[in-house]
């Protein structure tokens, strides 16, 4: 079971990802709508430390109902740019939002990785020192 | 107000409007961008400084040397500077952005042909968008008993941008620039030259010597704003056979042993018995390449030794050596050769620790390490494999901040010890760590010191620049120049060389640039 604060932090992650949807870009989010969720199909990276992957899927489909897919970011950082990358190739057509939580090692190569295949970011944000989540525009 | 990201300085909106009606003209609207969105990455900066100073106007992405014979014509007509880049990633030393707000970013990525591997002579000539993975992938693909010496990020960087800006690796053709070998480069002016034999038309010889006749150029492209290069040739090592590499580690449990561990090192290092450019990690870096995970899968950071204020504690810099299992300097280095060969060297080398140290320096090779995750990254950074490993230490103190104080010493026992010194009184003055490692090369060390920072608050920011400015002054008074700088700090480490260089600099950048067109300000030189 998530603590409070954990919760309130991936609603509010969340709810930024799918107000994104209807944007569409931007650096400010707003709150999500229920129609909106419908539309959903995302993709989402966390890195193991941060949370369990049904913790995800739950609070996913809680605050932000959609199609999510969810993945973990393991291994070494070489590996996590190659899967990231991968991923985020292969949500372009499939997915409406690609979004993660991870902490700042997975990060610099997440972001490079997104980098590399044309992408760009619709927010990056430091929940805290070792915790970032962030929005991709697919 | 402005309807572009940023402007040139000097170059009014109207002009840069033409200017770019001409870039797309040239090469369509998708390879010219001046879009917030395109010009994100190259708006990341790791340096202490804000963003706004560093921002670019536009990106753009060549594909052919005409085009950039074009497009300097252009640059020219409107005085629009385009900053170039290879694959853009330049971690710890100011990432993509341009030196001075408004710059275009010339984008190489897009120029990503391995033109040539020679698999008898060992050298490959290649465009700037050709990264090391892309090399290795090739040379595997081809089957070919060959390996490129990498720098840390090697999966995503590429040999043309690194060895430009004087990189290193840990191979023992780590002095990459030093192991480069012919150039094609575009002059402001639009002409094409290739340095060395490459000036001779039809040379088979463009790689395979570095010299050709008269004065050597291809000095004057690194580091520098005097042309855009193209291509470029590297020399490719031999893989060892089966049994013919032994990469090692030996760890030291006191930081006062510093000097006698580089007295050691240095007569092995010259001799050739340790060939490759091999480090000497301080327990803080090596603790920090540690810290996605501990033994039982948590995650691990410096929170997880100290909550208190201020830099940590030399007790808990023992708990952390302790806990970690690490030394307080960690000595990687490898053997390369025949079986034989290194069997006998290895003699040599662990004789001259074991004869030095008794007891007090632990050794490991690949049996003891077992899966050992700094081991691994070092094994494979050691024979030209690819690995981020170590950029694992963003999660040490977090926040996003990281920028590369990197002076050099010559390879002597007591400036080993006197740079530490110096490094950690400055650093804990500010309220940083002192995390950091020597890379040995020929006769010189590069101490290559890690200044993390958060830089999501802007009190830490102030901090890590104020810091960064007197680590610059200090050293440079203590007779130590850096061997390469973020933008935010180019124009005071070029004024750590002397008067007399930057004038050499300024009239090279006057007889070749003189419309100033190509990255002003990048090492701090520039007309404007």
């Amino acid at each position: 079971m998530m603590n409070t604060s954990r919760r309130a932090f991936f609603k509010t992650f969340l709810s930024a990802g799918a107000a994104l949807v209807v944007s569409g870009s931007g650096n400010t989010t707003k709150p999500a709508e229920a129609a909106v969720h419908e539309q959903i199909k995302g993709v989402c990276l966390f890195v193991p430390t941060l949370g369990k992957a049904s913790d995800f899927v739950e609070l996913m489909n809680t605050s932000a109902p959609g199609n999510w897919t969810v993945h973990p970011l393991e291994g070494t950082l070489t590996d996590r740019y190659f899967i990231a990358k991968s991923l985020y190739e292969e949500a372009k057509g499939r997915a409406n939002t690609f979004v993660g939580a991870v902490d700042p090692g997975s990060f610099a190569v997440v972001q490079a990785a997104i980098f590399d295949s044309g992408g760009t970011f619709h927010y990056i944000t430091y929940e805290e020192r070792n915790r970032i989540t962030f929005s991709a525009q697919l | 107000m402005s309807s572009f990201n940023a402007l040139p300085k000097g170059v009014t909106e109207a002009d840069f409007t033409k200017a770019i009606k001409e870039y797309r003209a040239l090469m369509g609207e998708d390879r010219v961008r001046t879009d917030s969105a395109s010009l994100q990455s190259y708006s990341k900066i790791m340096c202490p400084v804000s963003e706004e100073l560093h921002k670019p106007s536009a990106a753009m992405y060549p594909k052919t040397v005409k085009e950039i014979q074009a497009i300097v014509g252009i640059a020219n007509k409107y005085k629009t500077p385009l900053w170039t880049i290879s694959t853009g990633k330049n971690f710890g030393y100011g990432s993509a952005a341009p030196a001075t707000r408004g710059q275009i970013v010339l984008d190489l990525k897009t120029m990503d042909k391995i033109i040539h591997v020679d698999e008898e002579l060992g050298y490959c000539l290649v465009e700037p968008g050709v990264t090391y993975y892309d090399i290795q992938k090739y040379i595997k693909k081809h089957k070919m008993n060959l390996m490129i010496s990498v720098p840390s990020p090697s999966a995503i960087v590429g040999p043309v941008g690194n060895s430009l800006d004087r990189g290193a690796g840990y191979t023992p053709y780590g002095d990459h620039f030093l192991f480069s070998c012919g150039m094609e480069v575009v002059l402001a002016n639009g002409d094409v030259v290739r340095t060395g034999m490459g000036g001779v038309p039809n040379s088979t010889s463009w790689q395979a010597t570095k010299w050709g006749s008269g004065p050597y150029v291809d000095g004057i492209f690194t580091q520098s704003n005097y042309g855009i290069v193209t291509k470029m040739g590297f020399w490719l090592m031999k893989t060892p056979p089966p049994g013919g590499y032994l990469p090692f580690l030996m760890k030291f449990p006191k930081v006062e042993m510093l000097p006698d561990i580089i007295k050691t090192i240095m007569p092995l290092r010259l001799s050739q018995l340790i060939p490759n450019a091999c480090v000497v990690v301080n327990s803080l870096l090596e603790a920090a390449c540690l810290c996605n995970y501990d033994e039982n899968g948590k995650g691990m950071s410096r929170d997880t030794f100290y909550k208190g204020k201020g830099v940590l504690p030399p007790h808990v810099i023992q708990q952390i050596i302790e806990k970690c299992n690490i030394g307080a300097w960690s000595f990687y280095a490898a053997i390369y050769g025949t079986p034989e060969q290194v069997a006998l060297a290895w003699k040599y080398v662990s004789g001259s620790f074991k004869a030095k140290f008794g007891n007090q320096v632990e050794i490991i090779t690949e049996k003891e390490a077992k899966d050992d995750t700094n081991f691994e990254f070092r094994r494979q950074m050691m024979m030209g494999g690819s690995s981020l490993q170590e950029f694992t230490y963003y999660n040490w103190r977090g926040g996003g901040g990281s920028v590369w104080f990197a002076p050099v010493a010559a390879a002597r026992p007591s400036e080993s010890y006197k740079q530490v010194k110096i490094a950690t009184d400055v650093l804990n003055k500010h309220g940083f760590d002192y995390l950091a490692e020597y890379i040995i090369g020929w006769r010189e060390m590069h101490h290559i010191i890690d200044l993390l920072y958060d830089r999501t608050q802007p009190e830490e920011t102030a901090r890590a620049y104020k810091c960064y400015d007197e680590l610059l002054k200090v050293f440079a008074k203590n007779g130590y120049g850096i061997y390469r700088t973020n933008p935010a700090f180019m124009e005071k480490a070029a004024d750590t060389f002397g008067p007399e260089m930057r004038k050499i600099h300024h009239n090279l950048k006057k007889a070749l640039d003189p419309n100033n067109i190509l990255a002003p300000g990048k090492s701090g030189i520039s007309l404007g």
